[in-house]
């Protein structure tokens, strides 16, 4: 194991250092970074090229240019020595660039590869459970279809649709559903249910009649009350929900026989719906912190309930307990910034147009955590559906592939003859070992992410790692490109890494040597 | 009770006494709620918000690091050497408005030129400090580069010996040759005397940053202090470089970085201006934005009727027009095209157009083989479809553009209509092919175009003139290429296609592109006649018209030299929701914000 992690890390530094030097030379023979001073009619502009050509030392060839920066490059990776990437063309450190475009990636490309793994990994469950159902090769269908969607495409249509005719309809003077939508709406949403619920017709139509009752019904309510106007969940939202999360959490996980984990969901879900009465003072003086130290009082109040009540199946039932009371105490606080919506879209920088089209922040808004967390959901909701849509495609291939794999295996047989349920069959026999492959896959995204999304951070105009990228480029601006090439192999090379040891961890079949 | 109960007990009690120890803590975290939970800091006045494609770096655009439009209109605003509050600001048809908020200029005398500059007794900077004349005297420092003793490697442009401390992105040519100036505190004026008759004397802006800031920042105890340095503080020499000055080099590293920001700056002293504007929050990059309130001392006659106006940095053209279709910003300025146009369009957006400082041009090469003979030049020049090119590249954008017909004056300019009636570019108008067969007499002369092959506006011209020249009896080689602007003077073609970009104001670049040998003449053209305006130019001081009869006639010059041909002004736009009224197209640097006390928040 040693040797193996030993041998990696001196391979990785090698393609580290053989990949810079190709990387900086076909930059450097790119263009001429003179370029605009050359075609400008400046009266000083030879002594701004000289200039220029001693700061960057332009009259060094790029090959032996290449060690003067590497020389300042290896400080950056060994701790404690002074980290030196160089100027860009107009004399800023690419240490002052690269911290901002980081930041600004991880928060556009963090919310949209969760989001793209959950649902992705999701529908392809259910994709593979119900092989060559309508809902199957509706899926396959849409998901290609999103794939091939180009994204700057989708970004036009989502500012269309989503941004400006959502604005325009919340800011309108009768911003009601309307009779059609309502119908369409209902219609699909059970259309769409009685496929993932599939079996015999009489199943179908019961599906169908009760989901499009419930639509119809959530529609209505949320029409009388001009929910998009002043939203929320309210106790008796709440209340179904949270029940709900925990049905659901006990039937994935142990099934509703298990006694011990229904009582444990049962409590912990009580208690989170108490705190909901409890917390709604403390909410309205909350900083961030104090929702993380909530969040982590949840997290232990949860295991403590699941190991109180555990007996024999502890593991399980404190499972259960900790998924309610966790998702629960997301609804919790995703109610009270509903409830911050109002004072948000009335505040006269909104201006009932909530939805923004580009940048991270409302200019000059000024607020609680709670319309601040609003401004920065409504700034980065478009550019996230667009980067959902389009990574969301490949995750729904690969769970589908690989739970279809899984479940012709022998073992899976073998486990359906000694007659566990079907629900133990899926979620405790195949779900696991479907997830082996899927998280080498994960681990070698998220080291891909920080390369951020160029045609997305310039069409939403955030300046991202993509857009430092693409601008470096543009102008043959060689540091700030090497830069760029440092950090994304960095954390491509350790992601890839840690894919390929956590797959010996996960996998007994697999040793490191 | 039995074991298993007991440890059940104890386990509730720990976790009690954690989730009550996890709610003390949270309440330590806690903030006390808004009083107004509104959101937002109340704008009495109205908030305008514009787009801009580039994000600003700094709040001073005077340094070749910082020389970006964005950065310049921060100036403009701030009143920092351009811009209302300053001496002077340049309008929309490049006139050199004076504004008296803080004080005047005044030419005292032609010969030596003699310039004045008085300060209003109550002239005052943003944070309420008084302007004095050591404000203006920081201002001539830094322009001159009086201190400098530095020499330049002349090939390269590299710095050999001595001290550059003020780095500059114009030059110091004119303020080169002033004296140290003379001052009088109590009256509060300061003049120069030049050396030199300097044409562009009355561009000199002696108001930018405040001398209160730079003594701080460079340990000056007061700014008579500074005051007094800089008048001890002996003239640099080239030839015997001194060790650099420790105090120069400290007050040096204010303007040369210590305006660049990456975020709002701490320091409030970066933020005072001379201008209406004072910036009032910012955040870099694409995506960012640099907010301004009003000057709280501004006593301006021109007064802005909203108080907030902020700068929103989007790079991408479409993503301007949605921001401004959603109401996310009133006013952009995009670089146009036919979708562009057609998508404001669209929605209904105000379209204001334009034509920008920038024009592409054809040059000929004047020492090369095919173009020393004069009837091949005019035999070229007359097959170049002129009229094609612009309605091939600027129609479809800007339906009611005009072939470009000066060298000398972009046609926002009032001169533009005089040069056109006298310099004879327009008989040009349409390719005259007959004429040039005729002229060419049989002869199939080879021409080597240079352009950029990656602007797809100079692709387009090049295939034009090329079929249309063909058809005459020319044979057109294509001599385009990425790396055009290294190439440019290399002698290695005939005729050239690209773009300058007009001063609009000042005449100091005169001798650059029309002089023998001149910086930026790189096609070899000589003309005694034009060399002699050229120097004529530069020492005619406080004499418009005659400057303008001198472009005119440098026009008309290169015009029967068959110089080359002017093709089209780059065409611009300014756009909004209709939520401004007041925007008025600007082709200058400054841009559609030049006039921000014109504008009004519609319906109010």
């Amino acid at each position: 194991m040693l040797s193996f992690v030993v041998r990696r890390i001196i391979a990785s530094i090698l393609t580290l250092v053989v990949a810079s030097f190709i990387m900086y030379v076909l930059t450097a023979n790119s263009g001429n970074p003179l370029q605009d001073l050359l075609a400008s009619n400046a009266p000083n502009a030879q002594q701004l090229i000289g200039q220029r050509t001693e700061r960057l030392s332009l009259d060094v060839p790029p090959p032996l240019r290449w060690f003067q920066w590497a020389a300042g490059a290896a400080g950056c990776l060994v701790p404690f020595a002074s980290c030196d990437l160089g100027v860009n063309l107009n004399f800023t450190p690419v240490t002052a660039l690269l911290p901002g475009a980081v930041a600004s990636t991880v928060r556009l490309v963090a919310a949209s590869t969760i989001l793209a793994i959950l649902l992705g990994v999701i529908t392809g469950i259910v994709s593979a459970l119900r092989q060559y159902s309508a809902f199957d090769l509706g899926m396959t269908f849409f998901s290609f279809f999103l794939y091939s969607l180009p994204s700057f495409l989708a970004a036009v249509l989502l500012k269309e649709f989503i941004a400006i005719d959502f604005n325009n309809w919340l800011s309108g003077a009768d911003s009601s559903f309307g009779l059609v939508p309502t119908i369409v709406i209902t219609l699909v949403v059970a259309f769409f249910l009685q496929a993932i619920v599939a079996g015999s017709m009489k199943n179908r139509l019961i599906t169908f009649g009760v989901s499009a009752a419930a639509t119809l019904g959530v529609l209505l309510y949320m029409d009388a009350t001009n929910w998009f106007q002043s939203p929320g969940l309210g106790p008796v939202g709440l209340l179904i929900l949270i029940a709900g999360v925990a049905f659901v959490a006990v039937v994935l996980v142990t099934g509703l026989g298990n006694r011990r984990a229904l009582l444990a969901a049962g409590i912990t879900g009580a208690i989170a719906y108490a705190a909901y009465f409890a917390l709604q003072g403390l909410f309205d003086i909350s900083t961030i912190w104090t929702i993380a130290i909530l969040g982590l009082a949840t997290a232990v109040v949860s295991f403590a309930v699941g190991w109180v009540l555990g007996g024999n199946d502890r593991s399980q039932v404190i499972r259960v307990a900790m998924i309610t009371g966790i998702v629960s105490g997301l609804l919790v606080v995703a109610d009270r910034y509903l409830q911050a919506w109002s004072t948000y879209i009335a505040s006269p920088r909104i201006n009932n147009r909530p939805i923004a089209t580009v940048g991270e922040q409302t200019v000059g808004l000024t607020g609680d955590m709670w319309v601040m967390g609003l401004d920065t959901f409504t700034h980065f909701l478009l550019p996230t559906i667009a980067l959902t849509l389009i990574s969301f495609a490949g995750y729904t291939r690969y769970a589908r592939a690989g739970l279809l794999e899984v479940l012709n295996q022998d073992y899976i047989r073998t486990a359906r003859a000694k007659g566990l349920s079907e629900r133990t069959v899926v979620m405790r026999h195949a779900f696991r070992n479907m997830l082996i492959p899927i998280t080498t896959i994960v681990a070698a995204d998220i080291g891909a992410l920080l390369g951020g999304a160029i045609i997305t951070e310039r069409v939403f105009a955030i300046s991202g790692m993509g857009s430092l990228f693409a601008v470096s480029l543009d102008r043959v601006d060689l540091n700030p490109i090497m830069g760029y090439f440092l950090v994304i192999a960095v954390t491509a090379i350790l992601f890839n890494f840690i894919a390929d040891l956590s797959y010996a961890l996960l996998d007994p079949r697999v040793r490191v040597k | 009770m039995t074991n298993t109960n007991r440890w059940r007990g104890r386990a509730l009690a720990g976790v009690a006494v954690a989730a009550g120890a996890a709610l003390a803590l949270a309440g330590c975290t806690t903030t006390p709620a808004p009083s107004e939970s509104e959101g937002g800091d109340a704008t009495t006045g109205g908030t305008i918000s514009i787009a801009q494609t580039n994000a600003a770096t700094a709040l001073n655009s005077g340094t070749p690091d910082t020389n970006l439009n964005t950065n310049g209109m921060v100036d403009y605003l701030m009143g920092a050497g351009t811009g209302p509050g300053s001496f002077m600001y340049v309008d929309n048809e490049f006139n050199i408005v004076p504004d008296e908020t803080n004080g005047t200029m005044e030419l005292i005398s032609d010969d030596p030129l003699t310039v004045q500059y008085t300060l209003n007794p109550d002239a005052v900077w943003s944070d309420g400090t008084e302007m004095t004349t050591t404000d203006l005297l920081l201002s001539w420092a830094i322009g001159s580069g009086y201190y400098d003793d530095a020499t330049f490697d002349p090939a390269t442009g590299e710095v050999t010996e001595g001290n550059v401390y003020f780095q500059l992105a114009g030059s110091t040519a004119g303020l080169d040759t002033t004296a140290f100036p003379e001052i009088d505190e109590e009256a509060g004026t300061l003049t120069l005397t030049y050396g030199e008759p300097y044409v562009d004397w009355n561009l000199v802006n002696l108001i930018n940053k405040p001398a209160h800031v730079f003594a701080e920042a460079a340990g000056f105890g007061s700014v008579e202090e500074l005051a007094t340095f800089l008048e001890e503080t002996p003239e640099g020499n080239p030839e015997s470089p001194a060790e650099p000055n420790e105090q120069l080099t400290s007050l040096a590293e204010l303007w040369n970085t210590g305006y660049n920001i990456t975020a709002m700056p701490e320091d409030e002293g970066l933020l005072v201006g001379a201008g209406m504007w004072i910036p009032k929050d910012f955040q870099a990059d694409d995506g960012g934005f640099i907010s301004f309130g009003l000057n709280p001392e501004w006593r301006g006659e021109m007064t802005p009727s909203f108080d907030e106006l902020i700068i929103r940095f989007i790079g991408d053209p479409n993503a301007q027009i949605s921001a401004l279709q959603n109401g996310e910003v009133d006013v952009i300025e995009p670089q146009p095209s036919a979708d562009t146009v057609a998508a404001i369009d669209g929605f209904g957006g105000t379209l204001i157009e334009g034509a920008q400082l920038s024009y592409d041009h054809l040059d000929l090469t004047f020492n090369s083989e095919v173009f020393s003979d004069p009837a091949v030049r005019e035999a070229f020049l007359l097959t170049i479809p002129r009229q094609q090119i612009l309605e091939a590249i600027v129609t479809p954008v800007q339906e009611d553009a005009e072939v470009l017909n000066s060298q000398q004056f972009v046609s926002n300019q009032p001169q533009y209509a005089d040069a056109v009636a006298a310099n004879g570019y327009s008989d040009f108008a349409e390719p005259d092919i007959e004429r040039a067969t005729e002229l060419l007499a049989g002869a199939t002369p080879t021409v080597r175009i240079l352009y950029n092959t990656e602007n797809p506006n100079r692709v387009d011209a090049f295939q034009l003139i090329q079929a249309s020249a063909q058809q005459a009896g020319f044979v057109v080689e294509d001599a385009g290429s990425p790396d055009w602007s290294s190439l440019l003077g290399s002698g290695d073609y005939d005729a050239s296609i690209f773009g300058w970009i007009s001063p609009g104001v000042g005449y100091a670049s005169l001798p650059q592109i029309w002089q023998t040998n001149g910086g930026g003449n790189y096609n070899g053209y000589s003309n005694a006649e034009v060399d002699a305006l050229a120097d004529e130019s530069q020492v005619t001081i406080d004499d418009e018209e005659r400057l303008t009869e001198i472009q005119i006639e440098i026009d008309r010059l290169s015009r029967e030299d068959f110089y080359g041909l002017p093709l089209f002004q780059t065409p611009g736009l300014v756009a909004t929701n209709g939520t401004v009224e007041g925007v008025v197209y600007n082709g200058g640097q400054t841009g559609a914000i030049w006039n921000t006390w014109e504008w009004t928040l519609a319906g109010e």
